[in-house]
C-alpha cells in the first residue's frame, strides 16, 4: 500500500481503486442500508411477482383460491386479443413518438444553437413542459379536448367545423395522447441534444468552414456523427421512459375509449385492479420488466458505465 | 456587409420561430395557471378569457377541502421522509461503490443504475400483496418506503460523481491520522459532496412529489397523496376544473422554482426519467 501524496488523478478517474485507501476498511457497512431497502422493495417484488405470475390468483380479500398453473398465464396472455392490442398501441406509441420527438428536438436545437437576444430565456421557457406534473399534463389536454368548453373545439367551432368529441373517438384518442407526450418530452430531447451540441468545439466547425464545406455538409459529416452518442441516449432514454407510460394516459382517456388507448401499462392495471386477475398481470408485469432491463442495461453499458460517471465528476 | 445582413435575418426568424414554439409550449401550461384564477361556471361555459372572471375562489375552495389538504400535507411529509431516508442511505453506498476495492463492485453499481430504470408497473402489483399482507397498505412509512425504490437507486446515480472527484490526499491524510472509514465519511465526504447532496435531495424529492402510480394503488384514504387526490377533482359527474387547476398550481410551485434554481444540474437530474411520474 502507498502513502504518498501525489495529486492529481489518474485519466480514468477512480484513483480509490487503483492504489492509496481503497483497500482500506470495508464497504460492507456502507452498502448494506441501500441493498436492504433495494431488496425489499424492488429484487423481493420482482421474484415475488415471477411466483405470482405462475398462479392463477384472484385478487380478492380473503386471498380467494389460488391454483398453481405454471406457465399457463403466458400461454393464455399470447391467446389473448386484447393483449396483443395493448402491445401493438405500445409499440405504436414508441415508434411515432419518439421519431417526432427526436426530430423536434434535434431541429430545435441546432437553430437554437446561436447567440440571438433573449436566446437563454427563451432555452429555459422551452423546458417547462418536461417539469409540468405527468398527470397535471394529462388532465390539461383532457381539459383542451373537451367537446364543449375545450380550447381546442372552441377555436374549431368559431371555424365553423362541427362539435368533435376527440377523446371519445378511437384514433384522435389515441393520436391526443401521442401528441400529448410529444408536447411534454421534445423539449428534454432538445435539452440533452443541445447540450451536446454547444459542447461540439468551435474550431473543428470553424476549420471546416474554412475548409470550404457547405452548411449542408458540415451538418451531415461533421455535427451529426459527433452527435450520435448524444442522440443514441436521448434514444434510448426515451424508450426506457415510454415504455412504462401510465399515468398521463390514465387521467386524460383511462384507456379508452374502448380500449383504444389501453396500453401496455394500462392494460397491466386493468388485469390486475380491473379483472382482478393478479396471476395474469404479473405475467404482463415480468414480461414488460424484462423488456425494460434489456433497454437499460443497452443504455447503462453504453453511456452510464461507472467510469463515464467518475469522468463526469471529474469534468465538472 | 452581405453576409452581415443575411445573418441579422437568420437571426430574426430564428427568434421569430422561437417565439411560436414557446407559445405552443406554454400554451397549455398558461391555462391551468390562468383557469385555477376562474370559477368552473365560467370554465365550464366556455366563455372568453376576461380580467372579470378573475378571483380567488377555487383556491380557497381548495383550502378548505379537507382531502385535498390532507393529501397535500402527506405529499409534503412523503417527500421528506423518502428524500432524507434515500439521500441517507444514497449517500452510504455511493461513498462505498466509489472509494473501496473489491471484488463485483462494477456489477453492484450497474445494477443499481439498471434498477432505477424498472417500469413501476412492474413492481405495483406485487407490492401492493406485499403491503396488504404486512399491513402497511395505505400508511405514509408503506409509501414512503415504495418511493424509496425508485429514489434510493436514482440518488447512488446522481452522488458518484461527486464523491469521486474528491482528492485522495483528504482521504490518505486522514488514514495516517487513524481516522476510521465512518469518520472520514461523515468529515470529509459529506461537507465536500454537500452540493451534491443538495442536487440529489431536491430531485429525489420531485420524483416522491410528482409520483402517482403507486400513491394510486398502494394508499387509502389516510395515505393517498396529491396528485392522486387532484387527479379525483375530474371524472364522472364531478367536473371541478377551477379547483384542479388551483391545486395543480400549487403542486406545480416547488417543482418549477426548483428547477428554474438548478439550471446547471437539470440534465443530469432529468437523465434516466428524473422527474417521471
Amino acid at each position: 500500500m502507498t502513502f504518498s501524496r501525489r495529486r492529481g488523478t489518474s485519466p480514468s478517474g477512480n484513483v480509490a481503486s487503483r492504489n492509496g485507501t481503497g483497500g482500506y476498511g470495508s464497504p460492507v457497512p456502507f452498502l448494506i442500508p441501500a441493498f436492504l431497502i433495494v431488496f425489499a422493495v424492488l429484487i423481493f417484488p420482482i421474484v415475488f411477482s415471477f411466483v405470482v405470475s405462475l398462479f392463477d390468483w384472484p385478487l380478492s380479500a380473503g386471498g380467494g383460491a389460488r391454483r398453481f398453473v405454471g406457465p399457463g398465464n403466458y400461454v393464455e396472455l399470447v391467446r389473448d386479443r386484447e393483449f396483443w392490442n395493448s402491445l401493438r398501441l405500445q409499440l405504436g406509441f414508441i415508434f411515432i413518438a419518439i421519431p417526432i420527438e427526436i426530430a423536434l428536438g434535434l431541429g430545435a436545437a441546432l437553430l437554437l444553437n446561436r447567440e440571438f437576444r433573449g436566446g437563454r430565456v427563451v432555452r429555459a421557457l422551452i423546458l417547462l413542459p418536461v417539469f409540468f406534473l405527468p398527470i397535471v399534463s394529462g388532465m390539461t389536454w383532457r381539459f383542451m379536448l373537451q367537446p364543449r368548453y375545450g380550447a381546442l373545439n372552441n377555436f374549431l367551432l368559431s371555424l365553423g367545423a362541427p362539435e368533435i368529441t376527440w377523446l371519445g373517438h378511437p384514433t384522435f384518442a389515441y393520436t391526443a395522447v401521442i401528441v400529448q407526450d410529444v408536447w411534454r418530452m421534445w423539449p428534454f430531447v432538445f435539452m440533452l441534444l443541445y447540450a451536446g451540441l454547444v459542447g461540439i468545439p468551435a474550431d473543428i466547425l470553424e476549420a471546416a468552414e474554412i475548409d470550404g464545406a457547405t452548411s449542408a455538409k458540415r451538418l451531415t459529416k461533421i455535427i451529426l456523427p459527433l452527435l450520435y452518442p448524444t442522440i443514441l441516449t436521448a434514444v434510448l432514454l426515451r424508450i426506457i421512459d415510454a415504455l412504462r407510460i401510465f399515468s398521463e394516459v390514465y387521467v386524460m382517456t383511462e384507456g379508452g375509449p374502448g380500449m383504444a388507448t389501453t396500453l401496455f401499462s394500462l392494460y397491466t392495471h386493468r388485469q390486475a385492479f380491473g379483472y382482478m386477475k393478479v396471476g395474469m398481470s404479473s405475467a404482463m408485469a415480468i414480461f414488460l420488466l424484462v423488456i425494460s432491463i434489456l433497454f437499460a442495461i443497452t443504455l447503462v453499458r453504453k453511456n452510464m458505465s461507472l467510469e463515464k460517471l467518475e469522468e463526469q465528476g471529474e469534468n465538472r | 456587409m452581405r453576409l452581415a445582413t443575411r445573418k441579422n435575418i437568420i437571426t430574426a426568424a430564428v427568434a421569430v420561430f422561437a417565439l411560436a414554439v414557446l407559445a405552443v409550449e406554454l400554451y397549455p401550461i398558461a391555462i391551468t395557471l390562468l383557469n385555477g384564477f376562474r370559477r368552473d361556471i365560467v370554465i365550464l361555459s366556455g366563455q372568453k378569457l376576461s380580467l372579470k372572471q378573475f378571483t380567488g375562489a377555487s383556491y380557497a375552495l381548495v383550502f378548505q377541502n379537507s382531502q385535498l389538504m390532507r393529501a397535500m400535507r402527506n405529499s409534503v411529509i412523503v417527500g421528506l421522509l423518502s428524500t432524507a431516508l434515500s439521500v441517507g442511505v444514497g449517500a452510504m453506498a455511493a461513498y462505498g461503490l466509489t472509494r473501496f476495492r473489491f471484488r463485483g463492485k462494477n456489477a453492484l453499481a450497474y445494477s443499481f443504475l439498471v434498477f432505477r430504470m424498472l417500469p413501476q408497473m412492474s413492481l405495483v402489483v406485487s407490492l401492493y400483496l406485499m403491503f396488504r399482507s404486512v399491513g402497511i397498505r395505505d400508511t405514509i412509512f408503506g409509501i414512503t418506503l415504495a418511493h424509496s425504490s425508485f429514489n434510493v437507486p436514482y440518488v447512488i446515480w446522481m452522488l458518484i460523481p461527486f464523491f469521486t472527484v474528491v482528492d485522495k490526499s483528504y482521504e490518505e491524510a486522514a488514514m495516517v491520522d487513524g481516522c476510521s472509514r465512518w469518520g472520514m465519511f461523515r468529515l470529509i465526504f459529506l461537507p465536500l459532496a454537500a452540493p451534491g447532496l443538495v442536487v440529489a435531495a431536491v430531485f429525489a424529492f420531485i420524483n416522491s412529489w410528482n409520483e402517482f402510480l403507486y400513491a394510486l394503488i398502494l394508499t387509502g384514504v389516510n395515505a393517498r397523496t396529491a396528485p392522486v387526490a387532484i387527479s379525483s377533482l375530474i371524472g364522472g359527474d364531478t367536473l371541478t376544473w377551477g379547483q384542479m387547476c388551483a391545486a395543480s398550481t400549487i403542486m406545480l410551485i416547488p417543482v418549477f422554482v426548483f428547477t428554474i434554481g438548478m439550471q446547471k444540474f437539470l440534465i443530469r437530474g432529468v437523465a434516466a426519467g428524473g422527474v417521471k411520474g
